[in-house]
């Protein structure tokens, strides 16, 4: 215990962890609720995401597709299989898992573009089969009455009782990724995004940790999915749409790349927009263009790092000007 | 420790180096001059793994390790610096060196993840470790900056550093004093020493002459990706091919 109190890092998650959970005891009941469980499964993709993306610098768009696999999986062997869903889920981990050590085997040999291409079409596939194969899936319609989850009796149903389930397990995941990006695997992430020629040259085989930081990524996603299908209780293809994994890359870019909290605070915040600015979900896809485009163009280490960076250089500039004028 | 036989590289038409033999001995500080494109970078890529020989064998302590991946080698204890320094450059030079201890420890996804005590006790180590290497240089001050921010002179020191945090047996050093100054160098020649003393046997590509001699117990001279002579600083100082090649030219410039 004690290693948590000298690391930042750890506080901050413990007052962060904290304070979301006494969060209700104040507020009381309400529709926040509800948003706040949406902001905690996107949170989980997010990390995923920035653990992939971020720190080890593989641009993968596929995360929607494995959103879209934990649903659907944990879904059909609910609703076909009559399988319990804390039965579904795990078995829909592995499930996700092995189609993320067979996609990645492949695609990780790209590099930048080329991999976000190859991604990308991935995501298309899924979206289409999911469509197509409304015998499993129901098509279009998507999938209706799916069990919520319940433990011994008791039926995680409300927005209540899903905030306490979902919200330490969101918790606890970017614990674990905080603690990943923090040790000898985070440096090898960073390694290989920094140049995966010479980090060979000291020994470690990237081809392999590439591969298992995607599954890790993916079962992220895929478990965000998972639970967003037992909370909703329903699915449909939107939930695996493009634009979904678009947001997710946007998101990241807010945050700063390498920022697990930035991500964290991407996806409160855009969450939020979404949810109490109708102006701003109308002209969703609009917005996130242009601001996904300024971002690269100014703040190209993301905008919350931005911001950071050029209020110090501010502060600084007015420190120089007060210390010229002193001494003039 | 290392020996080459008959090591062949082509470049579609060109070739970089032909039927080029010789060996290392353990313990000693063996040079490799030639003049610019002899193929001197090429051998180095080669012995590491970056790209395989079209023929020849490399014996490095009694095994084959032609055509092994870079990875695979470095495991085996041959690690090296680059002409231009390769750091991760975002990195700070304290998790640089860190990444040199990488294939020495073990701790992998789920200990990391999970924070359990013994990977914790591994991060300990690293980075005493780290710091360690960080001191031989006297770069324990700076260990907190950025690679890419910091001189060129202690670029080259960072890297040295990184590349004895592996503990490698052989150590390939490429024109480690190019961009240093006179005085720089001259440290730097104490360095090397420090490294054989450290019980490393060091393959070093110069074309600081005074460096060379003063530092090798032998020397290989390469000239169009062919071994044109091999010897003690004197005998290599003193063969007219060698002076023809490359010493007489570089001294008549000068």
């Amino acid at each position: 215990m004690d290693s948590i109190f000298k690391d930042k890092n750890k506080l901050a998650w413990l007052f962060v962890t904290t304070g979301i959970l006494i969060l209700p005891f104040i507020l009381g009941k309400g529709y926040y609720l509800n948003v706040m469980n949406f902001v905690a499964l996107y949170s989980i993709v997010a990390v995923g995401l920035c653990l992939l993306v971020g720190y080890g610098g593989q641009l993968s768009i596929s995360h929607s597709a494995f959103f879209a696999i934990g649903a659907y999986v944990s879904a059909i062997l609910c609703l076909r299989y009559k399988l319990h869903p804390l039965v579904s889920i795990p078995i829909t981990q592995g499930i996700s898992a092995l189609a993320a050590l067979g996609i990645g085997a492949v695609v990780l040999r790209l590099k930048g573009h080329y991999l976000a291409i190859a991604t990308l079409s991935f995501t298309v596939i899924v979206e289409i089969l999911i469509k197509e194969m409304d015998w499993l899936t129901g098509g279009l319609n998507g999938l209706p009455s799916i069990p919520s989850i319940s433990l011994a009796g008791f039926l995680i149903d409300s927005d209540w009782r899903f905030y306490f389930t979902v919200w330490p397990i969101a918790m606890l995941f970017l614990l674990f990724a905080l603690n990943l990006v923090d040790s000898r695997m985070g440096r090898i992430f960073r390694a290989v995004r920094e140049g995966e020629d010479i980090i060979r040259m000291f020994g470690a085989d990237i081809k392999r940790y590439k591969i298992k930081l995607f599954i890790t990524s993916s079962i992220y996603a895929s478990l965000a999915g998972c639970f967003y299908a037992h909370f909703v209780t329903f699915i449909s293809p939107d939930a695996g749409s493009i634009m979904f994994a678009i947001e997710m890359i946007l998101i990241i870019a807010l945050g700063g790349y390498t920022s697990l909290w930035g991500a964290m605070l991407g996806v409160g915040s855009l969450t939020l927009l979404n949810e109490y600015l109708a102006v701003f979900a109308e002209f969703k896809r609009a917005i996130y263009g242009l601001v996904l485009i300024m971002i690269i163009m100014f703040f190209p280490n993301g905008l919350f790092q931005g911001l950071k960076d050029s209020s110090s250089l501010f502060f600084q500039l007015v420190r120089q000007r007060r210390n010229n004028s002193a001494s003039a | 420790m290392l020996q080459l036989s008959n090591v062949t590289k082509n470049f579609g038409g060109l070739t970089a180096l032909q039927n080029v033999s010789f060996p290392i001995k353990e313990g000693t500080i063996k040079g490799l001059i030639g003049p610019n494109g002899a193929g001197k970078t090429t051998l180095f890529n080669v012995i590491t793994g970056v790209f395989p020989p079209n023929k020849g064998t490399v014996i490095f302590l009694g095994m084959d390790i032609t055509g092994k991946k870079p990875e695979e080698i470095a495991c085996l204890g041959i690690s090296r610096t680059f002409q231009q320094p390769h750091l991760f450059k975002s990195l700070t030079a304290w998790e640089n060196v860190m990444l040199g201890r990488h294939y020495r420890t073990r701790a992998e996804f789920f200990a990391c993840g999970f924070s359990s005590p013994w990977a914790r006790r591994e991060e300990k180590m690293i980075r005493e470790k780290g710091l360690e290497y960080l001191n031989l240089f006297s770069l324990v001050d700076k260990r907190d900056r950025i690679a890419n921010k910091l001189p060129l002179g202690e670029q080259r020191y960072l890297e040295v550093a990184r590349a004895l945090a592996t503990e490698p047996q052989l150590l390939l050093l490429d024109e480690p004093t190019s961009g240093l100054n006179e005085n720089e160098a001259g440290q730097f020649k104490d360095i090397v020493f420090k490294i054989r003393d450290m019980g490393i046997t060091v393959l070093v590509i110069e074309h600081h002459m005074k460096f060379i001699m003063e530092v090798c117990d032998e020397i290989t001279v390469l000239n169009f990706g062919s071994k044109i002579a091999e010897g003690s600083p004197q005998e290599i100082q003193h063969s007219p091919k060698v002076i023809e090649a490359y010493l007489g030219a570089e001294e008549e410039i000068d």
